[in-house]
């Protein structure tokens, strides 16, 4: 390196210069984000980027936190699956603490979920998202979740709850730096904003549409008026016959203490005409329960079983946690992004849920006065609908303006501007139980702190909308059911089809007492079980309508009842049942009519089906045969309802009973006149697609693909195939993307000794070693003994992974 | 000696400005010291591509291995990258190409460098 020139080279410096300028313009572009590609220099950078993510698999946990608005102080016992004990001396401590905590492991995922809600993902995720918000908006989530956090925060325990729990979200949020933002954010280049109570608000509301979202009044209302009166009763009764509802058969129902509402004359419905209908029918949300009394079980203890049956998704639904304060100590299945434990068990009682599945939603045709847009007809006098701006941010796009207009029904969801799925241009408003302010919170807290059956069921009271089965068992030795949510004493037919919204008969009347809804406590059967069928026999006093499903209750009612000294392992088995009611009923019929001549490797399929145990178990061909084959049969036969229904084919267990008749003179009804050529037609194209499928293997579980998808929909993030059987209709109702969210096992004797797993893990960082720790174990059917201390006692040692302790003061 | 000097206090200043500032400071980094530095251009260029590649790339393996491969096997098919070696090796080669360049521009601008 010689100092030979002290002399300036000006050429050196404008070269320099240059280099200098397209160093910067390479910097400038690598932490520019393009379109969906973020700023890759960001994110890749070693120190701040999603390294920064990447948590050491043996690093301590350990930490020792100062919260000034902690009341006492706090701790946090982690054991070795990452569940937090959490121990704090006051309600705002504990809920404080369980909000940091969520924020901590799930931060991204509360935040998209409640987005997801409000239909704010444009913001974030640009205009593929508008058209899933602007449906929210429709729906008017952000007016229900409003007129809740109204309820909730009149209430000085559930404002108290809100408030610690939003301010323990807050104090996490305020002490992320651009370097520990959790790794989705870095990806989609947005930050976190403050949350508030109404973000909480809106979690529950996204639940409770999620759960009570099935709404087949539009395509049932032009069914009705198409099919034969006869036919359409067939095909689509109010009621299967011989259901095992929720509530046994049986029970003593007091009378109702309101009337039923005479059925108005014809001027109450609509009908629809010739209109394109896109809705397909599936096996959506389902879930199990049940619940065995003491003289049931080997133990002599009651045992509480439930698999909630929801969207699969990384990070996970769910996130255990334990809550200790001085007057509550519960276990179980948390919901990020809502304070306390929504499944679970105290040292005294047990409870878990189903879907209850009765209409809540309804939908009425507004007569608009013509020449106005928020002027409407009802029984002759005019009314005024409020209007209510929703304006949807789009990234990188100029906001979308839309009025959503109120009537006396509810929101004018579809119109001219917003088609119904199927092409309904005319206006229906809807009309939703969950639009009502209710206080699902306090129903929660003081569940979380039942002792007995009376605080139980004072806690349920306040549940009204999802309305669920609520399944109980406590340590005495009791079991119970509750049909629980808050219902309307409606005409009979009231809501099971679009109704007129001009015509004031047509309106909600009268809510149904809580203390009336179906309910029943240790009956004499020694068992309650909930799989969303209906809920009572014809004895209940008040008239309903729902989306109900009866294989899964058969299943389980049939192995129940036959169950005598039941274990925990019996439990274990039956939520893992794969045995499809379905197949054994419709097989034989379809085996029959195969065609005769068929070349050898269609030969072998039939024959090893027909040895076949009916069970879709995780390694079955037989299993994946029949699942397709019974697809396009059921898609042949209903396909010739028409072009227009299409959408809304009979539930299965329907189709099942009405292919029974084939072999009789009583076929009556015409799409099964042609049974014989519809199954040769069905086979053929089932074993053509078998063929293409053996890409990917013809094993049950490769072809039906359970997949646990990451809530960004990144491949790298997600897991498919799972190696697990089981469908929507059989007890282990594992599908494509739906499936047991969070299995339970809960036997309530002297020790309470409880199992439970999710798909998924506690963390939802894909760089920890804690996002992916359960998906095995739960494809594969097992458990974990849940660790659960006793109230006023700690966790040990050896039984503690790692410790948090919070302190109010500075020290 | 000089050059040893140089690569050390680009390294020690870009691990600095990283942690406390933007990602790109590294850059700032490599440009102000071979100001300073006035080292032939090329010269310059090689230790701002050893001090920030060799950074990154050492910053990226104590972080890869305390994880185990986990997140950056994950963004290797994110990225739809073969592995995560290829990841780190990108990075790697990334941060010193640009070290080196800003290095580089820093000692020509600094008027007294030669060309190598």
């Amino acid at each position: 390196m010689s100092e030979g020139s002290h002399q300036i080279s000006w050429a050196r410096v404008a070269i320099g210069l240059l280099t200098t300028l397209v160093t910067a313009a390479m910097l400038y572009f690598l932490d520019t984000p393009y379109k969906e590609v973020p700023a890759l220099g960001r994110l890749l950078d070693p120190f701040n980027g999603f390294w920064a993510n990447a948590e050491p698999v043996n690093g301590s946990f350990n930490q020792t936190l100062r919260f000034p608005s902690l009341k006492g102080s706090a701790s946090l016992y982690f054991d070795e699956r990452m569940v937090p004990h959490i121990y704090a001396d006051n309600d705002h401590d504990i809920y404080f603490m369980e909000g940091y905590v969520h924020a901590c492991f799930r931060l991204w995922q509360m935040d998209m979920e409640t987005r997801a809600a409000a239909g704010r993902v444009s913001e974030v995720v640009g205009s593929k998202a508008l058209n899933y918000d602007h449906n929210q908006r429709r729906k008017g989530m952000v007016y229900a979740a409003e007129n809740s956090l109204k309820a909730m925060e009149a209430e000085p325990r559930t404002k108290t709850m809100l408030d610690a729990y939003t301010e323990g979200i807050n104090t996490y949020i305020g002490q992320l730096t651009s370097r520990s933002l959790p790794l989705e954010y870095k990806l989609m280049g947005f930050k976190p904003e403050p949350w508030t109570n109404i973000k909480s608000a809106l979690l529950m509301k996204y639940m409770a549409d999620d759960l009570t979202g099935e709404c087949w009044d539009i395509p049932l209302t032009y069914l009705k008026q198409s099919l034969p009166p006869a036919i359409f009763s067939l095909l689509y009764p109010e009621k299967e016959p011989g259901s095992s509802p929720v509530i046994p058969a049986g029970t003593h129902f007091d009378s109702a203490s309101l009337s039923t509402p005479p059925v108005p004359n014809d001027s109450a419905l609509v009908t629809f005409t010739s209109k394109d209908f896109g809705e397909a029918r599936e096996d959506a949300k389902g879930s199990n329960n049940w619940a065995l009394s003491g003289n049931k079980t080997q133990s002599g203890a009651a045992i509480l079983c439930n698999d909630p049956h929801l969207g699969l998704n990384l990070p996970a639904l769910w996130f255990e946690v334990q809550l200790h304060s001085p007057d509550m100590n519960v276990y179980g299945a948390s919901l990020p992004g809502a304070p306390g434990v929504i499944i679970g068990f105290t040292d005294s009682i047990s409870w878990g849920f189903t879907n209850n599945y009765r209409d809540v939603k309804d939908y009425y045709l507004i007569k608009r006065v013509a020449g106005t847009s928020d002027k409407y007809w009802m029984n002759g006098m005019q009314r005024t609908m409020t209007p209510r701006v929703e304006r949807i941010a789009i990234k990188g796009k100029a906001d979308f303006l839309d009025t959503v207009y109120y009537t006396v029904h509810g929101p004018v969801t579809y119109d001219e501007r917003h088609p119904a799925a199927g092409g309904i241009r005319k206006p229906l408003a809807m009309c939703w139980m969950g639009h009502r302010g209710s206080n699902e919170l306090l129903g929660i807290y003081l569940m979380n702190r039942a002792k007995s059956y009376a605080g139980f069921v004072d806690g349920i009271f306040h549940f009204e909308c999802p309305a669920q089965n609520m399944v109980y068992a406590d340590r005495q030795g009791n079991i119970a059911l509750w049909g629980q949510g808050q219902f309307i004493d409606k005409w009979q037919g009231q809501g099971r089809f679009v109704m007129n919204g001009a015509d004031t008969a047509a309106l909600w009347a009268k809510k149904i007492p809580m203390r009336e809804n179906p309910h029943v406590f240790n009956p004499a059967q020694g068992y309650v079980a909930s799989a969303n069928q209906s809920v009572t026999d014809s004895a209940y006093p008040y008239w309903y309508n729902g989306d109900f499903r009866e294989l899964r209750a058969w299943r389980i009612n049939d192995r129940l009842s036959q169950l005598q000294k039941a274990t925990v392992k019996d439990m274990f088995d039956l939520q893992n049942d794969t045995y499809s009611i379905l197949a054994s009923q419709v097989l034989p019929y379809m085996l029959k009519h195969v065609p005769a001549s068929l070349d050898s490797a269609d030969a072998r399929y039939i024959s090893k089906l027909r040895k076949w145990n009916y069970q879709l178990s995780a390694t079955s061909t037989s299993a994946s045969l029949f699942q397709i084959w019974w697809y396009y049969l059921d898609g042949d036969i209903w396909e010739q309802l028409g072009k227009v229904p299409d959408a809304l084919h009979p539930a299965d267990e329907r189709t099942m009973r009405l292919i029974a008749t084939t072999d009789s003179e009583i076929a009556v009804i015409p799409q099964l006149k042609d049974f014989h050529r519809l199954v040769q037609q069905s086979f053929r194209k089932a074993m053509d697609s078998l063929h293409i499928a053996s890409r990917r293997g013809r094993e049950w579980y490769q072809v039906k693909n359970t997949s646990l998808t990451h809530l960004a929909k990144l491949a790298a993030f997600s897991y498919d195939t799972l190696k697990i059987g089981g469908w929507g209709n059989v007890v282990n109702a594992a599908k494509t993307d739906h499936g047991p969210s969070w299995r339970m096992v809960v036997q309530m004797g002297q020790e309470i000794e409880a199992y439970g797993i999710y798909p998924g893990g506690q963390s939802g960082n894909p760089g920890s070693k804690y996002y992916s720790t359960f998906i095995k174990d739960w494809a594969a059917g097992k458990y974990y003994r849940l660790l659960f201390i006793p109230f006023n006692s700690k966790p040990s040692a050896s039984q503690t992974l790692f410790t948090w302790t919070a302190q109010p003061q500075r020290s | 000696m000089r050059f040893l000097l140089s690569v050390i206090l680009i390294a020690a200043l870009a691990a600095t400005g990283e942690w406390f500032l933007p990602w790109w400071t590294f850059a700032v980094a490599a440009f102000v010291v071979s100001i300073f530095t006035r080292m032939r251009a090329g010269i310059a260029f090689l230790s701002g591509f050893i001090a920030v590649g060799g950074l990154w790339l050492g910053i990226m393996l104590w972080r890869d291995a305390a994880n185990q491969h986990i997140l950056s096997a994950r963004m290797a098919a994110l990225l739809r990258a073969a592995s995560y070696s290829e990841i780190i090796i990108i990075t790697a080669l990334l941060g010193g190409l640009i070290g080196g360049l800003a290095a580089m521009s820093g000692a020509l601008v600094s008027g007294k460098s030669k060309w190598a």
